[in-house]
C-alpha cells in the first residue's frame, strides 16, 4: 500500500529539483575525470563506428605522432581538408617555424601560426574534449600532451531555413527557425544588432549533452524573470533532453493546467518582437521550436500577421478570433442549456423548428453532443497524423458522410451537426494549437455543466475558469493581465485590438516590472 | 504578504458594496419612502464614507493592522477578543444568508425544479476557490466581474426603458422630506457591510502616503458608483412597475430581466443576467467568508484551508436553514438593520476616537 502512495506521489508532485531518469547504475564521471590523452580518449570513444581517429606523424625537428578526432557526418569534411590536414601534412613543410617544432611547442606553435580557423582553442580536461567530439568540432592530440586542440569545423545536413508550417502568414517575412542552434542564433542576431542582445548558452541533458541558449535584451526584460529562467532551468537534472517540450513541462508553473504557460514559435520575426516586449527565449538544439516565457492568455489569441497588416484589419481579426474562442468553447453548451432548460429564450417559430428537428432522436441534447464532438475529437485525432491527401479525405468521410447518414437514420439532430460543424471551425480560428487544445478539453466539463444544470452550471464553470485563469502566474506575471490586474494603456495598445504603429510611442508593459516574483500564484 | 493596488480596491470595494443590493433595494426604499424612495439611495451609500475614512486614519495610525488587531491594542486583550467575537458570529450569519438569497433567486427566477442545495453548493464552491486563492486574485476576480455587472445593470436598466410609465414618479416629495430618512436608514447597512470589509481587508492596503490619498478617493469614486447605478435600478423598477408593486416585488430587477423583449427575437434574458448576478453574489459571499477567517485569525489565531471548509460548511447551515421566500428576506433584513449597522456605527467611531484620543494624550 505504502509503496503504491509513493508511486502515485511521485506521478502526480512535480519535485523541486526535477531529477528524472537518472540513471544511478552507470555514470561517466570516472572516465570524464582521467588525465586527458588521445590514448585515453581513443579507448573511450573507440567501439563507436562514427567516430573516425585519424593518426599521423609531423615531422619537425622531431618527430610528432598526432590523431586527429571526428565524428562522421558532424564535421564538414572541406574545413578539415582544407584547414586542417592541409596545413599539417602539405604546407607544413614549407613553415618557416618547422624547424624548431617539438612535441613541447607543438601545441601552441599549430595553434598560433600554423593552423588557419577562426574558433581554435586549447583543452585540458577530458571531459571538454569528449564533449567537443561529440558536438561535431575536430579535436587534435599531440603524442602523449596533457592538451588537445579544438578546431571548430561543425556542418551537418540540415534542412536549412524553410516557411515554418505552423505559423505561416500571408503578409510578411517567409523565414523560420530550424534544428540548427547557431542557424537559429545567427536569425535571431540578424534581426535585433544590438549589443544589449544577450545569448547565453548552457546545457542540459546528462547523456544527450543537449546545447541550448537563453536569449533577452538587457534592460527591457525583468532581470526577476531572467534569474528565475536560470533557476528553474538549473533545477532540472535528466539523462535526455531531446526537444523543447521537455524543458516546457518542467518549468511552468502549474503542470495541472490545461492552458499553455509558455509560448513557443517558429519565426524569428516573432521571437525577436516578443525579446522587444522584456520576454525571454529559450532555443534548444534539434528543434525549430523556441520557447518564450513568460506567457499570457491573451498573446495566444494574437498572430504575427497582425503587425504586418493594417491596424484596423488586425483588429478584426482579433475580434473574430476572441468569437471563435468563444464559440469553440460555449456553443454546443449553450445549445445544450438552451434546449434541456432554457427554452424561453428562443423565439417561437424557432423553437417549433427545434422541436420538429429533434422528433424521434433517441439522445439527450447532452448525450447528441458528447457522441458528436468525441467522433469530431476522433476524426481530428485520425486525420492529424495521415499523409495531407489522406487526412483530408478522412475529413470529408466523417464530416460529410457519417454526419449526413447519422442524420438521415436519425440519430442525430440537423440543429446538433450545425452546432458542431461551428465549434469545429470556430476551434481552427484560435491561433495557437496549445489554447486549442486546452479549449477542446475544457469544453466537455462544460457541456456536461450545462447539461445538469443549465445556465447556473455554465457559469459556475465560467467563474471557476475564471478564477483558475486569475490564479495562474507564468513566470511570475499574471496570466490574466493586462486584464487583471488592469493595465489600461497595454489593454488598448495591442492585447484586444491592436492600435496603429504610430500610436504605440511606448513600450506595451505586458508584464510589470513590479509584480511580485515567480511561483507564487496570487499568494504574496 | 498579499498586497492589493488602489485601483483593486476599489473595484474590489465596489463589487463587495454593490454585492446583491440591486436585488433587494428597491424593495425596501419604496416601503420606507414611497415613490421618493429613490431619493435615498445615493445619500444612504454616502453615509459610509465618513466610516471609511476613520478607517483610513486608524490604518495610518497602525499599519498592517486590521481593526479586530487594532481593538486588542486599543481595548486591551479581551474586550478586544469580544469585539471580533461579535464581529465573526455578525459576518458568518450574514454569510449565510446570503447563499439563502442566491439559492432563492435562481429557484424563483429560472429553475424552480432544482434543488436549493445545488445552488448552494455552486455558490459555496466559488466562494471557497476564490478565499482560497487569496486576496490578490479575489481583487483581480472583481476587476473582471465588477464591470461586467455595471454592463449587466445598464442593460437591465436600458431595456427597461420602453417600459417606462410616464409619471409614476410624480408628485415629488408628496410626503414631505421625512420619509428620506427612513429610506436612507434602510440603505445605510449595505455601507456598513463595506466598512467591516474594509475593517478587515485593511492589512493588504498600500501604507505609503501618497497611496493613502489615492485610497481615499477610490472609496468616494465606489460609493458614487454604486449609489448612482442602484439609484438607477430603484428608479426605473419605480417607474416600471409602479410604488406598489415594486413594494411587492422582493426582487423587481429578475422581473425586469424577464419582460425583456426585442422585436421579438430576443426575449426571457434574465437567465443570462442571472450568470452575472451570480457573480456579483459570490463576490459579497466571498468578502463575508474572508471577514469570518479574519476574524477567527485575528481573534484565535487559527487559518488554513480546513477554516475555509469549515466556514463554508457553517454558511451551508444556515443557507439551509432559511429556506427561502419573506421569513428569509426578513431575517436578512433584521440582520443588516439590527445587528451589522449598529455594531459597525458604534465600533469604528468609538475606536477612531479612543485612537484619537490615545495619540492626541501620547499614551
Amino acid at each position: 500500500m505504502r509503496s503504491w502512495l509513493k508511486m502515485l506521489k511521485e506521478l502526480t508532485i512535480r519535485p523541486k529539483v526535477k531529477q528524472i531518469r537518472k540513471s544511478p547504475a552507470y555514470s561517466f564521471d570516472e572516465e570524464l575525470n582521467k588525465p586527458l590523452s588521445g590514448q585515453t580518449v581513443k579507448e573511450i570513444l573507440a567501439e563507436s563506428s562514427d567516430i573516425v581517429f585519424r593518426e599521423f606523424f609531423l615531422q619537425g625537428k622531431e618527430r610528432i605522432p598526432c590523431m586527429l578526432v571526428v565524428v562522421d557526418g558532424m564535421v564538414d569534411k572541406n574545413q578539415l581538408d582544407q584547414f586542417i590536414l592541409k596545413p599539417l601534412l602539405v604546407d607544413l613543410a614549407g613553415h618557416p617555424e618547422v624547424a624548431q617544432l617539438t612535441l613541447a611547442n607543438v601545441l601552441d606553435k599549430t595553434l598560433q601560426s600554423i593552423l588557419p580557423g577562426l574558433e581554435l582553442k586549447k583543452v585540458a580536461k577530458m571531459g571538454e574534449a569528449i564533449d567537443a567530439i561529440l558536438s561535431g568540432d575536430a579535436v587534435i592530440f599531440f603524442g602523449e600532451s596533457k592538451e588537445a586542440l579544438v578546431f571548430g569545423a561543425r556542418g551537418w545536413a540540415n534542412r536549412g531555413v524553410a516557411e515554418p508550417i505552423t505559423e505561416s502568414i500571408v503578409k510578411g517575412p517567409r523565414e523560420g527557425f530550424s534544428e540548427t542552434l547557431r542557424i537559429n542564433t545567427s536569425l535571431l542576431r540578424r534581426k535585433i544588432k544590438h549589443p544589449s542582445l544577450r545569448i547565453i548558452s548552457l546545457k542540459l541533458g546528462d547523456l544527450t549533452n543537449t546545447d541550448l541558449v537563453v536569449t533577452y535584451i538587457e534592460k527591457i526584460a525583468s532581470p526577476d524573470i531572467v534569474s528565475e529562467v536560470f533557476r528553474r532551468l538549473g533545477t532540472i537534472k535528466m539523462d535526455s533532453m531531446l526537444g523543447n517540450s521537455y524543458i516546457e513541462e518542467m518549468i511552468e508553473d502549474d503542470p495541472y493546467s490545461p492552458f499553455p504557460q509558455i509560448s513557443f514559435t517558429e519565426r524569428p520575426d516573432v521571437l525577436a518582437g516578443k525579446l522587444l516586449e522584456g520576454k525571454v527565449g529559450i532555443i534548444v538544439d534539434g528543434t525549430p521550436i523556441v520557447l518564450i516565457v513568460p506567457a499570457i492568455l491573451t498573446q495566444f489569441l494574437c498572430v504575427n500577421e497582425d503587425y504586418y497588416q493594417r491596424a484596423m484589419v488586425a483588429v478584426l481579426a482579433r475580434f473574430i478570433r476572441y468569437l471563435g474562442a468563444f464559440i469553440a468553447l460555449l456553443a454546443p453548451s449553450i445549445y445544450i442549456a438552451v434546449t434541456t432548460f432554457h427554452q424561453e429564450i428562443i423565439p417561437t417559430d424557432l423553437l417549433i423548428s427545434i422541436s420538429a428537428t429533434r422528433q424521434g432522436v433517441p439522445l439527450t441534447a447532452l448525450q447528441e453532443a458528447l457522441a458528436m464532438l468525441v467522433a469530431l475529437e476522433i476524426l481530428q485525432e485520425a486525420g492529424l497524423r495521415l499523409p495531407k491527401p489522406i487526412g483530408s479525405t478522412i475529413g470529408i468521410v466523417g464530416a460529410l458522410v457519417i454526419g449526413d447518414a447519422a442524420v438521415k437514420a436519425g440519430l442525430i439532430s440537423p440543429l446538433m451537426v450545425i452546432i458542431i460543424g461551428l465549434t469545429a471551425v470556430s476551434s481552427y480560428a484560435i491561433p495557437t494549437f496549445d489554447l486549442g487544445l486546452a479549449v477542446r478539453l475544457i469544453r466537455f466539463p462544460f457541456m456536461i455543466l450545462a447539461g445538469i444544470l443549465g445556465f447556473f452550471g455554465i457559469s459556475v464553470g465560467l467563474y471557476i475558469l475564471l478564477i483558475h485563469l486569475l490564479r495562474l502566474r507564468s513566470f511570475g506575471v499574471p496570466y490574466l493581465s493586462p486584464i487583471a490586474p488592469l493595465r489600461l494603456r497595454a489593454l488598448l495598445q495591442d492585447t484586444i485590438v491592436r492600435a496603429p504603429w504610430w500610436a504605440l510611442k511606448r513600450r506595451p508593459q505586458l508584464i510589470d516590472l513590479k509584480e511580485t516574483p515567480a511561483g507564487r500564484k496570487g499568494k504574496g | 504578504m498579499e498586497k492589493i493596488s488602489p485601483h483593486q480596491f476599489m473595484t474590489l470595494g465596489a463589487g463587495v458594496l454593490m454585492g446583491g443590493t440591486f436585488l433587494l433595494l428597491a424593495s425596501g426604499v419604496t416601503v420606507a419612502s414611497g415613490r421618493d424612495g429613490w431619493m435615498t439611495v445615493l445619500p444612504g451609500f454616502t453615509m459610509g464614507i465618513p466610516y471609511a475614512l476613520m478607517v483610513f486614519s486608524l490604518l495610518e495610525q497602525y499599519p498592517r493592522k486590521n481593526l479586530l488587531q487594532i481593538s486588542e491594542i486599543l481595548f486591551g486583550k479581551w474586550i478586544g477578543k469580544i469585539m471580533g467575537l461579535i464581529y465573526i458570529l455578525i459576518t458568518g450569519y450574514y454569510g449565510g444568508l446570503l447563499l439563502a438569497i442566491l439559492g432563492d433567486i435562481f429557484e424563483r427566477s429560472i429553475m424552480p425544479f432544482t434543488p436549493l442545495w445545488v445552488f448552494y453548493l455552486g455558490g459555496l464552491v466559488l466562494a471557497i476557490y476564490l478565499v482560497g486563492s487569496g486576496i490578490e486574485v479575489f481583487a483581480r476576480f472583481s476587476e473582471v466581474v465588477f464591470p461586467v455587472v455595471v454592463i449587466a445593470l445598464i442593460l437591465s436598466v436600458a431595456l427597461a426603458i420602453p417600459r417606462i410609465e410616464q409619471g409614476e414618479l410624480l408628485p415629488i416629495l408628496e410626503e414631505g422630506i421625512t420619509p428620506l430618512f427612513f429610506g436612507v436608514l434602510k440603505v445605510m447597512p449595505f455601507a456598513m457591510e463595506y466598512i467591516l470589509f474594509l475593517a478587515g481587508v485593511a492589512t493588504f492596503l498600500p501604507t505609503e502616503k501618497q497611496e493613502f490619498g489615492q485610497l481615499r478617493t477610490e472609496v468616494w469614486r465606489t460609493t458614487f458608483l454604486v449609489g448612482v447605478l442602484n439609484m438607477l435600478v430603484v428608479i426605473i423598477q419605480i417607474l416600471v412597475f409602479g410604488p406598489e408593486e415594486t413594494v411587492r416585488l422582493a426582487n423587481g430587477i429578475l422581473v425586469l430581466g424577464k419582460m425583456v423583449e426585442l422585436s421579438r427575437t430576443v426575449a426571457g434574458v434574465e437567465s443570462l443576467f442571472m450568470g452575472v448576478w451570480l457573480g456579483a453574489m459570490v463576490i459579497k459571499m466571498s468578502a463575508f467568508l474572508f471577514m469570518v477567517l479574519w476574524g477567527i485569525e485575528a481573534v484565535f489565531n487559527l487559518k488554513g484551508l480546513k477554516w475555509n471548509f469549515i466556514v463554508g460548511a457553517v454558511f451551508l447551515g444556515i443557507a439551509l436553514g432559511f429556506t427561502r421566500g419573506p421569513y428569509m428576506l426578513r431575517e436578512v433584513s433584521v440582520t443588516e438593520s439590527y445587528l451589522m449597522f449598529p455594531f459597525a456605527s458604534l465600533w469604528i467611531p468609538i475606536l477612531w476616537g479612543v485612537a484619537r484620543w490615545k495619540k492626541g494624550a501620547g499614551v
